[in-house]
Formats: structure tokens, C-alpha cells, sequence
């Protein structure tokens, strides 16, 4: 596990925002233990012993003393907050951000949301963040940026802006309005509905392109 | 010992309580042995660096009763942000148009030393000590979507935590230590550690199977049957036996916020 001197305080990240993965749920949502489908955003802290780097190997998972038999990887864009935003309003969230980078989210698959998953979200060095930070002033409008992630060289994944169901200023509107954020807070807002299934020694690469990637390896 | 940390004259001061402070009211500076009177400080939260907050939920079998929840098999854990942390004789707030919030009256057991794989045999030995937290929730926004969800249960200031922070072997023995809640002097919730489903030797070698447990890192261990609605202008007291009582003042959303309201 390895230090990360991005984040600071707190990784927030925002789970079902990928707009066609939660049309597909909305039957799933309807059923037990949902019941109804959700009216604010999924949001779950990767903690701590979690945050990892640019580069690192990332530890396959061990449960119940065995390795994991299955992870798999969601790469999100992510908000790095600059000041203090306590109670801001969609129009205004965007100035609070200090830059943004992007999030690798390692994890046990994702079967249930209905509790908050310890077990397979808050594994040793399971959220690299990075590599640079771009500074906010170089992103124009994050709506439009668009996040792609490869497996040893495949792509597997792309997660556009664009299909976001809540876009990053009013998340960052919302989650304020839930906890006063700090500079160095950090927001992961839109991972992929359908993670991507990673194998020991795999290397997966995440890419906003002409703006930043990050690069981990799985471990054996 | 007890050790609590003060804010004095805007700055942070780490303190002792000693014995005599329910007769003199004063703290000791660990710094230069200053008596420092408590009318002076304002109370932080005890951990000076806090790490990953766990709280349990449903974990007395007697509240799992009350909630009409089967007691799980498998612990509920859910973590907290640290902007909800405050300390002893703090504001808490209520949100605008919610119908139910509550407090919960809980043990802490803060972890001392870095641990992965820990054995329940071992698990005492990563333990620094204990604090009495409030865990307050508001029912209004739970969702059954990671259940319950961080706007439940990591909202500013809604988990005071206090007075101080008292060493492991002052304690002794965790297994039948009186939990209650006073509200406005009413007793509100009376029960017993002994009521634990997932004690803290077993949640300790629980998340570190998952997870390396680190010094800083919380684990708060649920709370007993007694649910009240909370209004602004009550004061809460949650007190754990031989640890400690936590005193919370109830104000308004707009009155915690001032001119960010």
C-alpha cells in the first residue's frame, strides 16, 4: 500500500451514475431489497488503506484466507476539490474544484448494493489515484471529457460524461449540501456500469485522452 | 489515564483529565502541566489524526429487536466521513423537514497499532483504548442503496465523540458495561455491552481480514434499544460506564450553518 499525496481526508466515490446501467436496473430496482429505485446518488467511501498511485501494483484480493476467486476494475473521472465547499449550489460547484485525475476502483465484483460493501470495496491499495492532477482551469466544461480503460492493451471499457444520470457539478452540489469538503477531497464520479473482470498480473490502463492516465498492475 | 484534546484561546491543546475533575473541573496540559479550568476550552474529538470511522449497525440484539430486524450473522459495518466528527458540549444539527433523527449511544474502540490478519486472541493488543460516541441517524433519508447510505449517516457534526479517549487497561474488562442515553435528563435508552452481537475482539479480527487496521482508525460498536426524535434545543448525554459522558447540544440546520445556511 502506498501513500497518495492527491488525497487528502476523504475519497468519495458515485456508484449506478452511468445512465445505461441504471435504465437496465430499473426493473432489478423495483424488486427486494431495493424495492424502489434510488432518488439520490449511491455514494461509498473508498478509505484509507485504500488509496494507492500512479504505478503501483495492486494486491489480488484474499478472502476468507484464499485468493479472490474473481476482481474486477472501474476507472472514474475524478473531482480534486480546491477550497472549502460547504452548501454550494450546481452553479456554483465548478469553482470549488481544484483540478481533476482519475480513480482506479479495484474490487470484489459488485453483486449487491444494498449494504455498504466493506468486503469487497476496501481492499489494501485497491484506489490508485492519478497520475497528474490537471489543473481545473484546463478543463473548459468535465461534461465533456470521457474516460477509457484497457486490459493488457484491449479496451474494455469507455465511460463518457455525457452519460452520466448526475453530472460532476451537482454532485458536488449535493454531497456539500451532505458534508462540508475540504481541499484535497476527493469525488469519483462515474464509473462504468459494467466493471471490467481483471486477472492476476493484468495491466490496466486508464486514458482521458490528451489529458491524463494512470497505469497499475495486478499483482499475482 | 484519559486523554482528551482542548481547544484554548484557538489552539489546540492535548490535555489529561485526572481523577479530580469531576470536583475541580480542570484539565492538565500535557505540554507544561498548566491546570487549564474546562469553562475555558472548547472540546475536540480525542483522536488528533482520525482514520477510517467503522460503525456497526444493528448490533445489540436488543435494538435489532426494536428496528423488527432478524440479529445478522454477519456484521453490518458501514463507514463515516470525518467532517462528521465534533467533540464534547458541541452543537449537533437537526436537517430542515425531517420527521425522525436519533441518537445512538455507542462504544469506540480506537486502534493503537498497525494490524492486518489479527486474531481474535490478539486482538486486544491493537486496541489503545475507548471513547463514547453519538451516532445520530436520520431515518428520513434511508434507502436501500448501501444501507445506511452516507447521507444518513456522514452529515456534519452528527457524530460527536468524547470527552477524552481512556487507556484500554483503565477499563478492563468491555462485556457488561452500562450504555445510556439521557435526553433533556430523561433517561431514554438503558442498556448493556453485554447485549453486543460482534464483540470487539471478534470485529477487529473481522475488518482485518479484509483490510490493514491502522492507529487512528474507529471502531464504533452499535447501540442498544431506545429510539427518540431529537428536536433542536435538546441536549443529549451518552454515557458508557467506566469511560465516559458526552454531552450534545441539538440546534437547527440554519443555526449550525450561520451565514453558510
Amino acid at each position: 500500500m502506498t501513500n497518495n499525496p492527491i488525497v487528502k481526508g476523504k475519497l468519495v466515490c458515485v456508484a449506478l451514475n452511468d445512465s445505461d446501467q441504471f435504465e437496465a436496473m430499473q426493473a432489478e430496482f423495483g424488486e427486494a431489497p431495493y424495492k424502489s429505485a434510488p432518488t439520490q446518488p449511491v455514494l461509498y467511501f473508498k478509505p484509507h488503506n485504500t488509496w494507492s498511485t500512479e504505478g503501483a501494483e495492486v494486491e489480488w484480493a484474499v478472502t476468507e484466507g484464499q485468493p479472490a476467486e474473481e476482481m474486477v476494475v472501474g476507472a472514474s473521472l475524478a473531482v480534486v476539490i480546491g477550497k472549502e465547499c460547504c452548501r454550494v449550489s450546481p452553479e456554483e460547484a465548478l469553482a470549488y474544484v481544484g483540478g481533476y485525475t482519475l480513480v482506479h476502483d479495484f474490487s470484489l465484483p459488485e453483486k449487491s448494493y444494498y449494504r455498504p460493501d466493506i468486503k469487497g470495496k476496501c481492499l489494501d491499495g485497491s484506489a490508485p489515484i492519478g497520475g497528474a492532477v490537471v489543473p481545473a482551469s484546463d478543463i473548459a466544461d468535465p461534461q465533456t471529457l470521457s474516460v477509457i480503460t484497457k486490459v493488457n492493451g484491449d479496451v474494455v471499457n469507455e465511460m463518457p460524461m455525457s452519460r452520466t444520470v448526475r453530472g460532476v457539478a451537482e454532485l458536488i452540489s449535493t454531497i456539500s449540501y451532505i458534508m462540508t469538503l475540504q481541499p484535497g477531497e476527493v469525488i469519483a464520479v462515474a464509473f462504468p456500469g459494467q466493471r471490467a473482470a481483471v486477472a492476476k498480473g493484468d495491466k490496466v490502463t486508464s486514458e482521458i485522452v490528451g489529458v491524463v492516465s494512470l497505469n497499475n498492475q495486478l499483482g499475482q | 489515564m484519559k486523554h482528551a484534546r482542548v481547544l484554548l484561546n484557538g489552539s489546540e491543546l492535548d490535555v489529561t483529565v485526572e481523577d479530580s475533575f469531576s470536583e475541580t473541573g480542570q484539565l492538565k496540559s500535557k505540554a507544561d502541566g498548566q491546570l487549564i479550568n474546562e469553562a475555558d476550552v472548547t472540546w475536540l474529538s480525542p483522536i488528533a489524526e482520525p482514520g477510517t470511522i467503522f460503525a456497526l449497525g444493528l448490533n445489540y440484539a436488543d435494538h435489532a429487536r426494536e428496528l423488527a430486524f432478524e440479529p445478522p450473522k454477519e456484521p453490518l459495518v458501514f463507514l463515516k466521513g470525518t467532517n462528521t466528527l465534533t467533540g464534547n458540549k458541541q452543537n449537533a444539527y437537526r436537517p430542515d423537514n425531517i420527521a425522525f433523527q436519533h441518537y445512538e449511544c455507542e462504544l469506540v474502540a480506537v486502534i493503537g497499532k498497525e494490524g492486518k490478519n489479527i486474531s481474535r486472541e490478539d486482538a486486544m493488543d491493537y486496541i489503545a483504548g475507548y471513547t463514547v460516541c453519538n451516532d445520530f441517524a436520520i431515518r428520513d433519508y434511508l434507502e436501500n442503496y448501501y444501507r445506511p447510505n452516507l447521507r444518513v449517516k456522514s452529515r456534519d457534526s452528527l457524530l460527536p465523540i468524547g470527552p477524552w479517549l481512556i487507556d484500554k487497561d483503565d477499563v478492563g474488562d468491555i462485556s457488561d458495561l452500562k450504555v445510556t442515553t439521557h435526553v433533556n435528563g430523561e433517561l431514554t435508552q438503558d442498556g448493556t455491552t453485554a447485549d453486543i452481537i460482534f464483540d470487539v475482539p471478534f470485529l477487529v479480527e473481522y475488518l482485518s481480514k479484509i483490510m490493514t487496521l491502522k492507529p487512528g482508525d474507529m471502531i464504533a460498536t452499535g447501540t442498544p434499544e431506545g429510539l427518540k426524535d431529537m428536536q433542536p434545543g435538546d441536549t443529549v448525554v451518552c454515557e458508557i460506564e467506566k469511560i465516559g459522558a458526552l454531552t450534545t447540544y441539538i440546534v437547527s440546520e440554519e443555526a449550525f450553518y450561520g451565514d453558510k445556511y
